[in-house]
This record gives C-alpha cells, sequence and structure tokens, in this order.
C-alpha cells in the first residue's frame, strides 16, 4: 500500500513514554468509522421494530406484531414477544399434529397398525418417546442388557405382549422377585444339581445325573415348580421365567464359555435369587396417549406378540 | 533492543512484576492441565473415577478460575505493574501494597480452587467463590486500584500513556462488577444467598459474566497489547485518534452487551434487544485495538519472519478480531436460538481465550522475561517458534472442534420430522458430538505442550540469570 509509506513519513503526536513509545496520529480509517455508523443504524431500526427503551413503568413496544391463540383457544395479537412467539409455535405444533393425534385417540391397537398415516405417526412420536423414557434402560434400539433389562425385540415376553400387557407394563411398572434359593432349604450340591436340571431345560451341556436329580428336586423339594410351573415353561401373571428356550436375562448363560461357567452362573442366580428387575411406572410422567403411543410403538416396530 | 534501561532496574519495583510473573506461568500450567482433564472426562466420563472432587461439575470452575484469574490475572498484574512504572518513569506508589496485592491475589486463587473441589460454590459462572473469598478479592482490587492509580498520579511524564487508560478502566470496571455481583446475605461461613433474585439475579450475573469478558480478558489485555507489541516491534503505534475513540467507544458499550446472554429466557424482551444491539455497535470498537495494533506493523512486517515473539502478538490480535465478530453475530436473536447452550459458546470463548488473550500474554511475557531478570534474551528462541506452532495448531483444532460440535448440536435440537416430532433425542445428539470432544481434548493437549516448553524456556532463561549476575554485571551487559 502506497499509503504506508506516506503514513511512515507522518509526525507523531510528539510525545514519548519509556525511551521509544511513540504514537502516529492517522485518521480513523474510513471504513472503519463508516461501518461503525452503520452498525449504530442496525440498531436504530432493530429499536424500531422490536422491544427496546424503557419508557416510564413501560418499554417501547416496536412495530412487530405476533397473532397467536391462546390454550383456550383465544385469538390474541400483541407485540413482538418471546412468549407470545413461543405460545403460537405450541399451537401451530398442536394444529399441525391434531389429525395424527385425534386418529391415534380413536382407533384401537390393531386399526393403528394398518393405517399407514397414523401408524407413521406412531412409528415417529412413540420412537421420540422410547428413546427418551425407555432406551436409557432397553437401550436406543430396544435389544436390552444382559443381567439388566430385557429384550423387547424379540418374541419372548416376561409379563406379556399382548397389545393390553404391554400396556400395563407401561402404566404400573413392573417389579420381579425370586427369593433366593427360591425360598427353599437348598444345600450346594443341590443347587448344583438344579442348575444342570435348569440347563438341560434349553438344551445346553449339563450332567444328566445332576439333571436328572434336579428334576426331582424342581418339582419336588426345591418348589421352583409352584412359580415356573409343572413343564418350567413360567407364568406371565407373576412374570416367571420361561425356563425352556434359550433367552437368559439374569444369568449370562451366552458368555460362559465353558459347561462349568454355566452352572456357575444359573447356581448363582438360584443362590442369591432375584430382586432387581425393576421397571418404573410411568403413569406420572407420561399421559394416557403417550402411553398408548408408546404401547403401539413397542408392539408394532420392536417385537410384540399373542403370547 | 538498547533501550531497556538498565539503570532502572534499582528505580522501579520489579520484584513484584517477577512474582507474579512466574506465578501467571504455573497457574498457566495448572489451569490448563486441568482443562485437557475435563475436556477428556467429557469425551470419556469414566477418567473421572466417580470422585465427586474431580467430577467436570466441580473441576470446570477450577479450570476457569486458574486460565482466567490465575493464569491472566497475574499476567495483568505483571504486566500492568510493569507498564505503569514504565510509561510513567516511577516507581510503584507503595511496595508494601504491591507485595500485599500479589500474597493477597494468590490466596483467592487458592481459595477460590479449593472452594470448588469441595463444592462450596456460588453457582454463579467466574464468581463461584463465597463471600468471605469474596471480600480477600474485594480488599485486593482495592489496594490494587490504589498502588496504579497512585502511580499513574505521582508520574513524571506529563501525558498518560494509552495501555495505562485501558489497564485503568479494567481495574475500576472490575471492582464495580466484582461488588455488585457478590452482594449477598451469609448465612454461615460457607454459605451465602444473593440480595438479587429470580431475573433481576440472572442479568446482574451476566452483567458481571459478559464484562469479566470485556474488561477483565479484553480492556485489561489491549491495555497489554497497546505496550508490548510497539515495543516489541519497534514501531509508533499507528493512530492516537484511533485508541481515543475506540477506547471510550468499547468502554461504553459494552456495559451494555450483558443481557444477550439470556436470551430467549424470562429476561424482559426490551432487555434483550438492548443487549443484542449494543453488541452490534460493540463490533467496531472492538477491531479499533485489532487496527491499531497490525497497522503498528506497517513499515515492520519482515520483522514476523524472524520474530516469533512478535508472530505471538499479531496472531493474537487476529484471533481477536475473529472472536469478535463472531461475538456480535451471536447475540441476534435468532443466530442466538441456534448457538447459545451449545459448543459453538465455547468454541467462541475459546478463540478468545487460547486465540486473543493466552497467546498476547505468551507474546508480551516472552519479551518480558529477558527485561525482569537482564538476560537479553530468552534461553531459546527455537523453543519460542515451537510453542507458537503447538499453541495455534491446538487452538484451531480447539474452536475447529467446537464449531463443529456446536453447530450440529443446535441444528439436531431443533431437527423434526414430517410428523412434528422432534427427530433425535438428547442422547443422541451426545453420541454424535463425542468425536469432536476427542478433538477437542486433542487441540487442549496441543497448547498445554506449549505452555509447559514456556515455563522450562523461563526457568531456564532465570537458571541463565542467577549464574551471570553474581558476577554482577548488569552493566557489562548493557552494550
Amino acid at each position: 500500500m502506497s499509503q504506508d509509506k506516506a503514513q511512515a513519513q507522518q509526525q507523531t503526536t510528539g510525545h514519548v513514554w519509556d525511551d521509544d513509545l511513540q504514537e502516529f496520529n492517522n485518521p480513523l480509517p474510513t471504513w472503519w468509522l463508516w461501518t461503525f455508523y452503520l452498525s449504530i443504524i442496525f440498531a436504530v431500526v432493530y429499536w424500531f421494530f422490536y422491544p427496546s427503551w424503557p419508557v416510564g413503568k413501560g418499554f417501547l413496544t416496536g412495530t412487530g406484531t405476533i397473532t397467536y391463540k391462546n390454550d383456550k383457544g383465544v385469538e390474541k395479537t400483541t407485540h413482538w414477544s418471546t412468549r407470545a412467539l413461543l405460545m403460537k409455535d405450541l399451537q401451530d405444533a398442536r394444529e399441525s399434529q391434531k389429525k395424527y393425534l385425534d386418529k391415534v385417540a380413536a382407533l384401537p391397537f390393531d386399526q393403528l397398525k394398518t393405517d399407514p398415516e397414523a401408524f407413521g405417526f406412531v412409528a415417529s412420536a412413540g420412537g421420540v418417546l422410547f428413546k427418551d423414557n425407555c432406551a436409557p434402560c432397553h437401550q436406543s434400539g430396544g435389544a436390552g442388557k444382559m443381567a439388566f433389562a430385557p429384550n423387547l425385540t424379540d418374541d419372548d415376553w416376561i409379563y406379556g405382549g399382548t397389545y393390553e400387557k404391554i400396556q400395563e407394563t407401561i402404566t404400573n411398572g413392573r417389579h420381579g422377585i425370586m427369593p433366593p434359593k427360591g425360598g427353599a432349604d437348598l444345600n450346594d450340591g443341590e443347587i448344583d444339581s438344579l442348575a444342570n436340571y435348569v440347563l438341560s431345560l434349553s438344551g445346553e451341556p449339563s450332567d444328566a445325573a445332576k439333571a436328572k436329580a434336579g428334576d426331582e428336586l424342581f418339582h419336588g423339594k426345591g418348589v421352583c415348580f409352584s412359580c415356573h410351573g409343572p413343564d418350567a415353561k413360567g407364568n406371565k401373571d407373576i412374570g416367571s421365567a420361561n425356563l425352556t428356550d434359550k433367552i437368559w436375562l439374569w444369568a449370562n448363560v451366552p458368555a460362559a464359555g465353558t459347561a462349568e461357567k454355566k452352572v456357575e452362573a444359573v447356581k448363582a442366580v438360584i443362590t442369591s435369587g432375584l430382586n432387581k428387575g425393576v421397571m418404573p411406572s410411568m403413569k406420572e410422567r407420561l399421559s394416557a396417549q403417550q402411553i398408548k403411543l408408546l404401547t403401539s410403538y413397542v408392539h408394532d416396530t420392536l417385537g410384540g406378540g399373542s403370547k | 533492543m538498547a533501550s531497556v534501561g538498565v539503570a532502572s532496574a534499582g528505580q522501579y519495583n520489579y520484584d513484584v512484576v517477577r512474582k507474579f510473573t512466574i506465578l501467571a506461568l504455573i497457574w498457566g500450567a495448572v489451569g490448563m492441565l486441568v482443562g485437557v482433564i475435563i475436556a477428556s472426562e467429557l469425551a470419556w466420563p469414566v477418567i473421572n473415577m466417580d470422585l465427586p472432587w474431580i467430577t467436570f461439575g466441580r473441576l470446570r470452575p477450577v479450570h476457569t478460575g486458574a486460565v482466567i484469574f490465575g493464569f491472566g490475572g497475574c499476567a495483568l498484574f505483571a504486566t500492568s505493574y510493569y507498564v505503569v512504572q514504565r510509561t510513567c518513569g516511577v516507581r510503584l506508589l507503595s511496595d508494601g501494597m504491591a507485595s500485599f496485592t500479589f500474597w493477597g491475589y494468590q490466596l483467592c486463587i487458592v481459595l477460590a480452587a479449593l472452594g470448588d473441589v469441595l463444592g462450596f460454590s456460588q453457582g454463579r459462572e467466574y464468581a463461584e467463590m463465597e463471600w468471605p473469598t469474596d471480600l480477600l478479592i474485594a480488599v485486593v482490587w482495592v489496594t490494587y486500584a490504589i498502588v496504579f492509580i497512585g502511580t499513574v498520579f505521582k508520574r513524571k511524564q506529563p501525558h498518560i500513556y494509552v495501555a495505562n487508560w485501558f489497564y485503568m478502566a479494567f481495574i475500576l470496571a472490575v471492582a464495580l462488577l466484582h461488588i455488585f455481583n457478590n452482594l449477598a446475605v451469609p448465612v454461615s461461613l460457607t454459605k451465602s444467598y444473593p440480595v438479587f433474585s429470580g431475573a433481576q439475579d440472572a442479568m446482574v450475573q451476566w452483567w458481571y459474566g459478559h464484562n469479566a469478558v470485556g474488561f477483565f480478558l479484553t480492556a485489561a489485555f489491549l491495555g497489554m497489547m497497546y505496550y508490548f507489541v510497539p515495543k516489541q516491534a519497534g514501531r509508533p503505534i499507528y493512530s492516537y485518534r484511533l485508541s481515543i475513540v475506540h477506547f471510550w467507544a468499547l468502554i461504553f458499550m459494552y456495559m451494555w452487551a450483558g443481557p444477550h446472554h439470556l436470551h430467549w429466557t424470562a429476561l424482559p424482551d426490551w432487555v434483550s434487544t438492548m443487549g443484542a444491539t449494543f453488541s452490534i455497535m460493540l463490533l467496531m470498537p472492538s477491531w479499533g485495538g485489532m487496527i491499531n495494533g497490525i497497522m503498528t506493523m506497517s513499515g515492520a512486517w519482515d520483522k514476523l519472519r524472524t520474530d516469533p515473539i512478535l508472530r505471538f502478538l499479531i496472531v493474537s490480535l487476529s484471533f481477536y478480531g475473529m472472536s469478535t465478530f463472531e461475538g456480535p453475530m451471536m447475540s441476534l436473536k435468532d443466530v442466538n436460538a441456534l448457538s447459545h447452550y451449545t459448543d459453538w459458546t465455547v468454541g467462541h470463548v475459546h478463540s478468545g481465550a487460547l486465540g486473543f488473550v493466552a497467546m498476547l500474554t505468551f507474546g508480551s511475557l516472552y519479551h518480558l522475561v529477558p527485561k525482569l531478570w537482564d538476560t537479553g534474551k530468552m534461553y531459546s528462541t527455537k523453543l519460542i517458534t515451537v510453542h507458537f506452532w503447538l499453541a495455534t495448531i491446538g487452538t484451531l483444532l480447539y474452536i475447529t472442534a467446537m464449531w463443529i460440535s456446536g453447530i450440529m448440536q443446535g441444528l439436531m435440537w431443533r431437527a423434526y420430522d414430517d410428523f412434528g416430532n422432534l427427530q433425535y433425542s438428547f442422547a443422541e445428539t451426545v453420541a454424535a458430538m463425542h468425536p469432536y470432544f476427542a478433538m477437542r481434548a486433542l487441540g487442549g493437549v496441543f497448547f498445554l505442550t506449549g505452555m509447559v516448553l514456556m515455563v522450562y524456556n523461563v526457568f531456564m532463561t532465570i537458571g541463565q540469570a542467577k549464574s551471570a549476575p553474581a558476577s554482577g554485571n548488569l552493566a557489562a551487559n548493557a552494550a
């Protein structure tokens, strides 16, 4: 810049500090000054449209207005305000979702599933509800977590997988309890036998002699059958597990590498019992409408069934 | 460089300047280390080991306290005491009072950090300290004001150098901000309640919070800039006129800008508008300092090639210009609706804090240390160059990560699907930010490494001074 050379020749203010500190006295850069003026003009224009300076007990309201319906349906027009803007956004949202929500309220579950528009809404709104409320335990895809929260994507339902049962589970919550050693007086050898029997039911490797002894304990002294049923298929009314399938929630049999470790995993559950399977009630937290959406979402996008 | 008056070593109180300089470096290293730790905790929460004392919530104010008040504050004390003596041509008003500000201020920083770690907090950002520490800070600060302004009053120079206007504005404003923001009714030694409540309390806090940025981290550092840039460049300041206009405009505008921290809240809309518009009008006054600093280089640009200290100073002004452009944009209500509560804000703060404040401090202290210990130059110029690149890369990694993370976060929060439902859950936005959290922590590691190199370089320089002056001779070096 040729200007620079001119400036370099320029005189300083004549003051000198600390041996060599001096100041030129260049004029304010034109672009700087005009941009500054422009920013002031911008501010003044802004004050014209939006609420700005305080005057007396009020303030300049600005020329901008917002028209909205409040939650009682009364239409109101006010000066621009963040609160009115929020009311308007909420009103717009309510109006745009009304037709879907009306359908969700009107249709029974099996028809919700077959109505493409309503079901699209279920998948969307139910997904949001699921991710915010259920995913922390059941994981974002609903696959659950071993020894923590059941898998919701399979067809195995501890308390039943019908719409009604799922709705009941979400609304009231669940708390599954198994007393230590099933409440019976069992020694370590007997627990070992029972574990082998339970494993044999699912086709896992087991000691045949011990499994046979376990069979007798299961249906006799151990009184396991009273909850899990004589066929060991569980009872959905009380949430006792089906022991004959290959689905495990509390004893991590699939991850146990050897037959001994599988026995140990089952023995640990029998010995200490269970008191940690708590599903919280959602009725204080979610509306009936939200629970209906969630029920439909869990049943029809994850893995509900008639069982 | 021959201009440094050797004879002046006895004329001026360098002792307190040296102490503050060393503590600035120590607090800088500590504060940045804590910064790297909490950045890593955000990326990998397991690092906090479930110990309450080192969770993010408690260490975060330790980090901000140590870097802003420890590192930045001590650097401001050091440079302001140095600059005011040299540009007024007189010794500090009182050595005893200056020494009191040193020990008192260090005690405040230690008490503040202890309070944070043990969980005693007012819950006010950048003002977490409970009332006993606040009282001590007030006493120290008023003493500082007396020492500084008293020194200006007894100056031998007819005119007050521009750097001193900025330092004085900073000292007066911080006293005002600190006292009003901390007006509280104590109920025990470790607990008090503010006299303000609700939206008023929030407004007072952000009047303080924003002006802590405006006066502590901007005006004061511009004071530092106005001394060390022309000194290091060996050139006169570009424009006296510009310095006057942008000084008064900056001081006037900044005080109004606080409400932009509270857009879209219970704060009355008219207050919010004031915050936004005064932030926009603040843009050019802020840039005045950048222009005056950078244009001072006219005719000396070639020095950037060989002088890493000057490079620190000039790059710091570039980051200053960038973040003072970004700030007013973010203060507009509609931009703020996207940026507020996201990492974008964190990135914005750090482009100013790392890019401007810290880099300017590094440059200034590299200039200052050889003067204070009379070694002529730093132990290693090469290490300064390495530090410069580490700091620059670290800053860029940090702010780029936070821009991406913050804007993505803001967009994900407001994304709706065709049915008018939110597209992402909060947990999904957090998961999406993870790579940028890791990138930010890496940027912090770069920046911290540079800081550690500086500490080494300074201590080696001081070591050289110790071995030389025994035989004595300051005068011999002066030639």
